[in-house]
């Protein structure tokens, strides 16, 4: 979200809530407008949450949790409930005793350590609890280390600093972000982030024929254009719309992303395009569709993250695990010998 | 220092052609693409610029002499397993930067397999240049100047040292290119791109450098 570099001289203002600084021609008035209104919300869900928190503990998957979940987790509860919804904690308690230490004292290949290192200075470098000596940098690096040591076959994949960074932002927690980004790549996602990238590239051959689907037009003029589908939404997919969209934003996603897990990240995709549809029929040309393209992410439409959120979930009830499997069952078996070239 | 030689933005006012290339960067991770482009786009430097994820685009004009030169670039993301997404980009590219650090040895390494790989799979008229990056490191340089260049010249490559930083050679490479760039009438347009321009997935670059970039 970073646009201009101010990141020494800061008022409360101009940063968001996680540390964040808001983009340059941030629309204040409209934003105060919405947050008046969300602050409400806010209140509201937290009351609710606080009962149902102190009810059970247990989150049962249901319709109850499931519709809260989709109306937005508080900032106290994400951690918690994250790792409750996502399986993180079961995955913790089957695991061996204090696996994140035993990962930290692991050795890993120095190529590894030092692409880690590299990209350390590099993750939100406009967010103030990580400029250097603010020690979330340090911690940045132990999560993404570990989750290496613990995972060879994807090791450290560029993005995953973003999603590690935004979950410690959030957590204020290193072992609970470990285990979140662990139960992310090791079980919530297909293969995004392994030497060959095979199911992220797959899921953006998925999304592409969604939009052939529910948007027809928009597939046709994108394939008239000439554009890979992976040069528009590759990186909201390796980041998960983190460093994409406004924080409050990819929060509210990522609660989603936990519970249910894929089928929203198409669901964001799908609606936002869809949401920018004409304007973008209108690009006669590569260059301008791609400038609109990328200004989607910073429109209001995303910035009101209930409103979106809503339209999100209410537009794409027909994206269900389900249909995904059986989307990515087919471009399997249609191209298999699979090279990502080959790809969209 | 090279700032006064490219005119940015023409908005519409030159009178000559216009020709529209594609650029592809190419180059191991944080050896400072991203930062050329947005040196060479928006005239900024970021200390810690953060990685490129996938890829990015952009364009910028300048002009020369009579003609006004437009840019496509396409900015890739520089970690190995990346890496089998960049035929996508450098398909169709009229030119391409290959991106070294000249403090570190192994990114020369780097580069040097990509200019392989154009060679070898990119169009046949490519135009490649090779930016030794980060001059403003010297004092850690471990690439000499001399090295780069001799291969360069083996490789019949544009070459030049550069800086995103103090902007170093910045503007002058985008700008070399572009004077090397064939702008027969078949690269002229009126800055409209028109689909048969740009096909990505079309494999024969080669015929398409003489039937022309813009229509």
């Amino acid at each position: 979200m970073r646009v201009i570099n101010t990141r020494f001289n800061l008022k409360y203002d101009n940063v968001d809530e996680y540390g964040f600084m808001r983009p340059e021609n941030f629309d204040y008035e409209r934003y105060e407008k919405f947050m008046s209104s969300y602050l409400v919300i806010l209140v509201n869900r937290s009351k609710k949450w606080d009962k149902l928190m102190k009810k059970g503990k247990r989150l049962q998957r249901g319709l109850v949790l499931k519709r809260y979940v989709k109306k937005g987790i508080p900032s106290s509860y994400r951690a918690q409930v994250w790792m409750k919804i996502s399986g993180a904690n079961e995955l913790q308690i089957h695991q061996e005793s204090d696996l994140y230490n035993t990962r930290l004292n692991s050795v890993l290949d120095s190529d590894v350590v030092q692409a880690i290192r590299t990209d350390l200075p590099r993750t939100f470098p406009d967010n103030i609890y990580f400029i250097p000596l603010e020690g979330s940098q340090e911690q940045l690096y132990r999560i993404l280390f570990a989750y290496a040591a613990d995972n060879k076959n994807v090791g450290y994949c560029q993005g995953l600093n973003y999603i590690a960074g935004l979950l410690l932002l959030v957590t204020k927690d290193e072992e609970i972000s470990f285990w979140l980004l662990k139960v992310l790549v090791d079980n919530i996602l297909p293969d995004y982030y392994s030497r060959k990238m095979t199911g992220l590239m797959i899921d953006i051959e998925v999304f592409a024929r969604l939009t052939k689907s529910k948007m027809p037009d928009l597939y046709r003029h994108v394939k008239s254009l000439n554009i890979p589908w992976s040069l528009l939404i590759m990186k909201w997919f390796v980041c998960l719309y983190a460093e994409v969209f406004p924080t409050e934003t990819v929060l509210r996603i990522w609660d989603c992303l936990f519970y249910e897990h894929s089928p929203i990240l198409f669901k964001v995709g799908i609606t936002l395009i869809n949401y920018f549809r004409k304007t973008l029929l209108g690009c006669d040309n590569f260059t301008s569709f791609i400038e609109v393209f990328k200004k989607m992410p910073l429109d209001i439409f995303v910035l009101d993250c209930h409103y979106f959120m809503k339209r999100v979930n209410s537009e794409n009830k027909s994206i269900t695990n389900a249909l995904l499997q059986k989307l990515r069952k087919e471009i399997k078996s249609e191209k298999k010998n699979y090279e990502l070239n080959q790809l969209p | 220092m090279s700032n006064r030689t490219v005119s940015q933005r023409p908005n519409g006012q030159n009178q000559g052609k216009i020709c529209q290339f594609k650029l592809v960067l190419l180059g191991e991770s944080a050896v400072g693409k991203s930062s050329l482009v947005l040196r060479f786009v928006k005239g900024q430097f970021h200390e810690f610029q953060e990685s490129t994820i996938g890829a990015a685009f952009l364009t910028q004009t300048v002009c020369l002499d009579d003609t006004t030169v437009k840019f496509e670039i396409w900015d890739t993301a520089g970690q190995e397993r990346y890496h089998s997404l960049a035929p996508m980009y450098y398909r169709g590219a009229q030119a391409a930067i290959v991106v070294y650090d000249i403090t570190n040895q192994d990114t020369f390494g780097r580069a040097k397999t990509w200019v392989k790989e154009l060679q070898r799979q990119a169009s046949p008229n490519i135009v490649i240049a090779l930016a030794g990056n980060k001059t403003d490191l010297a004092n850690k340089r471990s690439v000499e100047y001399e090295e780069a260049s001799q291969y360069a010249e083996e490789n019949a490559l544009l070459f030049m040292e550069t800086s995103a930083k103090t902007a170093m050679n910045v503007n002058d490479i985008f700008l070399a290119i572009a004077k090397k760039l064939p702008k027969n009438d078949g690269n002229v347009g009126n800055g409209l791109t028109s689909p048969g321009s740009r096909r990505l997935g079309d494999a024969d670059g080669g015929s398409r450098m003489s039937s022309g970039c813009c229509k």
